[in-house]
């Protein structure tokens, strides 16, 4: 596999190369382990995770509680370090980036949606939208076109001053969206971004989601218990007592749903 | 498609840095009046106790030169009296700038040349060194030392064999005491200690007869009388006589001293007549026996009285020569002046001593207080980013270095306390005014050192600000080395 991504990031136009660069490996875990020494008691929180992420695909991380899927996600996120193995974003091993290298890496080629949406209170929509581009390095006058883009994107751009406490659920999260998409990244890490909202909102930011990874080309990975969500994932995953329970194909998938439907 | 390249952070710059604070700080406003306040009572105590401390200290030099003046009266007609000791004019030796007029005055009497001159006040220092040695011991330490000598007595009971002896070997026993005269220093001044003597007696001999000379002129007279007439006649007398007696400055002063002195001591005798202590018991409702001084001054400074008052001494038979109401007042305000000096000159003798003029005590208190209002922030900050765990792991999710969350906190705190010290120096500032002002009363006002006490201002709003600063740095650090991961939990 690592032979074929080689070749693939060689070939250009993404335009063109659309169909062949679904292939290409955007995130890779080897061997992934990670233990937490809890009250003198070691935890194994992953047991050996290996996985390989795919430019462009919209991934669905399902999995009970406790069954180590935050902990996956904060290391495909680089915001924890693994015990045992390596996290490999597209081809750059997470573990030996310095901690500047890190932060530039969170801030242009990750986008982190929270289930608690996490805007920060004190800032307008659009506020929040710039901060991403100003860590970047973004001139404040491009930052405010840009953010404004993007709000206009997620069908917020009337409401760029008002600030989080302002905003209903679906709106907040919206705005948490649009900040996760402020530097281009190639992945948005979704950790259960429906099950705060009621149902309706749940739909229309599922929808968006969709819609940014079919648009604009974003790998998605979502962890989620909202079933909707299976209908318009790539795939989906399973994790169970830190391990990958089981991987599989919408299609496969979706005749399941249906007998539970 | 986008090529995933690693480079490293840039660093926020500190406009948007201070914006991005300032937005926090204005949105949790309550919190940090909190903090504030904590910041406002700890400058305020350093700038109340700062500006009492340098209005004390400028008072204390405003007043010991305005007591001075005040009793020049006094040291002219003590000195006009008595040649003074050995020992007076040792210290007037040791004490006064060659230029100044008592050290003319002193090589007039002895007739001494300009090189004597030197030599003798070098040597008056010296003994002058001894006497505050031997007088800042306590009675037990010194009587070991040095048996009962006192005043030029010491140096010739240190001539002495045994006195030396005594002297020597206590010094060696007693450790906690050190005497930092050279021993060859101490040799020669004992070996001069003679030809000073006799050097200093030829002074006050010069001085006895200087007084003699006056005596003849004041005759039977009143040395105050004469005195008030110091800048005409008298003047003269009192300058042929040999002292040095400044005609421009100087004999108007005195004159005018000796003048309210006489028409003080008149005053003060006329409340030996009823008629006059019949006034002001009525106005006070009081007995006439039980009218002293102190109320007729009060009496007086009222200014309506004045003229009653005269009137009153007029009928009472004694002599209201040269006094009229205006004078009565002006002598009743002139005592209350010196009465509120002599108090100033009590309150302000520890003034200027210790640490910035605080005092030990003050200075423990001040420190303690700081230490509390530090921990105090420390407390509020801590408070404040284990509120905002989630703000700062996000802020690291979208990708905020280390350095920049640290910034965040201690400038958060630098403002905080910018203005906290600003509202606590400008209160402190105040409280110490007032109370000041309230001690010394008003005529004080010009005392005040303006300058000095901005200058404390701003070093309170600075030492304000570095508290604040030095008080977030634990915080803070513990801020930035939060893990970014924080921000998935949910509370």
């Amino acid at each position: 596999m690592a032979a074929v991504t080689a070749e693939q990031t060689n070939g250009q136009n993404p335009a063109v190369a659309n169909g062949n660069d679904k292939r290409r490996v955007i995130i890779r875990t080897v061997g992934l382990k990670k233990t937490y020494l809890m009250k003198g008691v070691l935890t194994e929180a992953l047991r050996g995770v290996d996985i390989e992420i795919f430019q462009r695909e919209f991934i669905a991380v399902m999995g009970p509680s406790g069954s180590g899927k935050s902990t996956f996600f904060n290391m495909i996120g680089a915001l924890d370090s693994p015990s045992v193995g390596r996290v490999f974003i597209d081809e750059v091993d997470v573990a030996q980036l310095t901690a500047e290298e890190l932060a530039y890496l969170r801030c242009h080629k990750i986008g982190y949606i929270f289930q608690s949406y996490n805007l920060i209170k004190y800032m307008t929509a659009l506020e929040n939208v710039t901060t991403p581009m100003a860590f970047g390095g973004v001139m404040p006058d491009q930052a405010r076109e840009r953010g404004m883009s993007i709000l206009e994107i997620v069908g917020l751009k009337d409401r760029w001053h008002h600030r989080p406490i302002e905003m209903s659920g679906g709106q907040q999260q919206r705005v948490a969206i649009a900040r996760s998409l402020a530097n281009n990244p190639s992945v948005l890490l979704c950790d259960e971004p429906t099950a705060n909202l009621d149902l309706n909102t749940g739909q229309e930011i599922l929808e968006l989601l969709q819609r940014l990874n079919t648009e604009k080309g974003v790998t998605v990975i979502c962890a989620t218990h909202d079933h909707r969500m299976m209908n318009i994932c790539d795939r989906l995953m399973w994790i169970r007592d830190g391990r990958i329970d089981r991987m599989a194909d919408r299609s496969e998938v979706h005749i399941e749903i249906g007998t539970i439907e | 498609m986008k090529e995933i390249k690693i480079e490293e952070q840039p660093w926020l710059s500190l406009h948007r840095t201070i914006r991005i604070t300032v937005d926090g700080i204005r949105y949790r406003l309550f919190r940090a009046s909190v903090t504030v306040a904590v910041i406002v009572v700890a400058v305020a105590f350093l700038m109340n106790i700062l500006s009492e401390s340098l209005i004390k200290r400028s008072v204390a030099a405003n007043t010991r030169e305005r007591i001075q003046n005040a009793r020049l009266i006094y040291a002219w007609s003590a000195k006009l009296t008595s040649p003074g000791s050995l020992e007076s004019v040792v210290a007037d030796l040791a004490n006064n700038p060659p230029e100044s007029a008592i050290i003319k005055e002193i090589q007039g009497f002895g007739d001494f040349s300009d090189r004597e001159m030197t030599e003798l006040r070098q040597q008056a220092a010296e003994i002058s060194f001894v006497f505050s040695f031997f007088n800042g011991l306590d009675y037990a330490k010194r009587r070991s030392m040095i048996h009962t000598a006192t005043g030029m007595g010491i140096l010739n009971r240190l001539r002495t064999p045994v006195g030396r002896e005594q002297f020597e070997t206590a010094l060696a026993r007693i450790r906690s005491v050190h005497f930092d005269l050279p021993d060859e220093q101490l040799d020669a001044l004992l070996e001069a200690t003679p030809a000073v003597t006799a050097q200093l007696n030829k002074v006050l001999a010069a001085r006895s007869r200087a007084i003699a000379a006056v005596n003849r002129e004041v005759k039977n007279k009143d040395l105050l009388a004469c005195l008030a007439d110091a800048d005409h006649r008298f003047g003269d007398v009192i300058r042929q006589a040999g002292f040095v007696f400044d005609s421009e400055k100087l004999a108007p002063t005195i004159a005018v001293q000796a003048q309210r002195l006489i028409d003080t001591l008149h005053l003060e005798k006329s409340m030996e007549e009823r008629h006059c202590r019949q006034l002001i018991a009525q106005q006070a409702n009081i007995l006439p026996a039980d009218v002293n001084v102190i109320m007729m001054w009060d009496y007086l400074d009222s200014g309506r009285f004045a003229g009653r008052y005269l009137e009153r001494m007029a009928s009472a038979g004694l002599d209201v020569t040269g006094l009229d109401a205006e004078r009565l007042v002006s002598l009743a305000r002139g005592r209350k002046e010196n009465a509120a000096l002599n108090m100033a000159a009590r309150l302000t003798v520890d003034a200027g001593r210790g640490f910035l003029g605080l005092g030990e005590r003050l200075a423990w208190l001040l420190f303690v207080s700081m230490l509390v209002c530090g921990i105090g922030i420390t407390n509020a900050m801590m408070m404040s980013v284990t509120e905002r765990f989630n703000e700062i792991a996000t802020l690291k999710c979208l990708g905020a270095l280390d350095g920049f969350i640290m910034l965040m906190f201690v400038l958060e705190s630098c403002f905080m306390g910018i203005v906290g010290g600003a509202i606590g120096a400008f209160i402190g500032g105040i409280i110490g005014l007032g109370r000041m002002m309230a001690a010394f009363g008003v005529n004080f006002f010009n005392a005040i050192p303006v300058g000095d006490i901005l200058l404390g201002m701003v070093v309170s709003v600075i030492l304000g600000t570095l508290l604040a600063a030095v008080a977030a740095v634990v915080p803070s650090y513990k801020a930035a080395r939060l893990a970014p991961m924080e921000a998935m939990r949910v509370e």
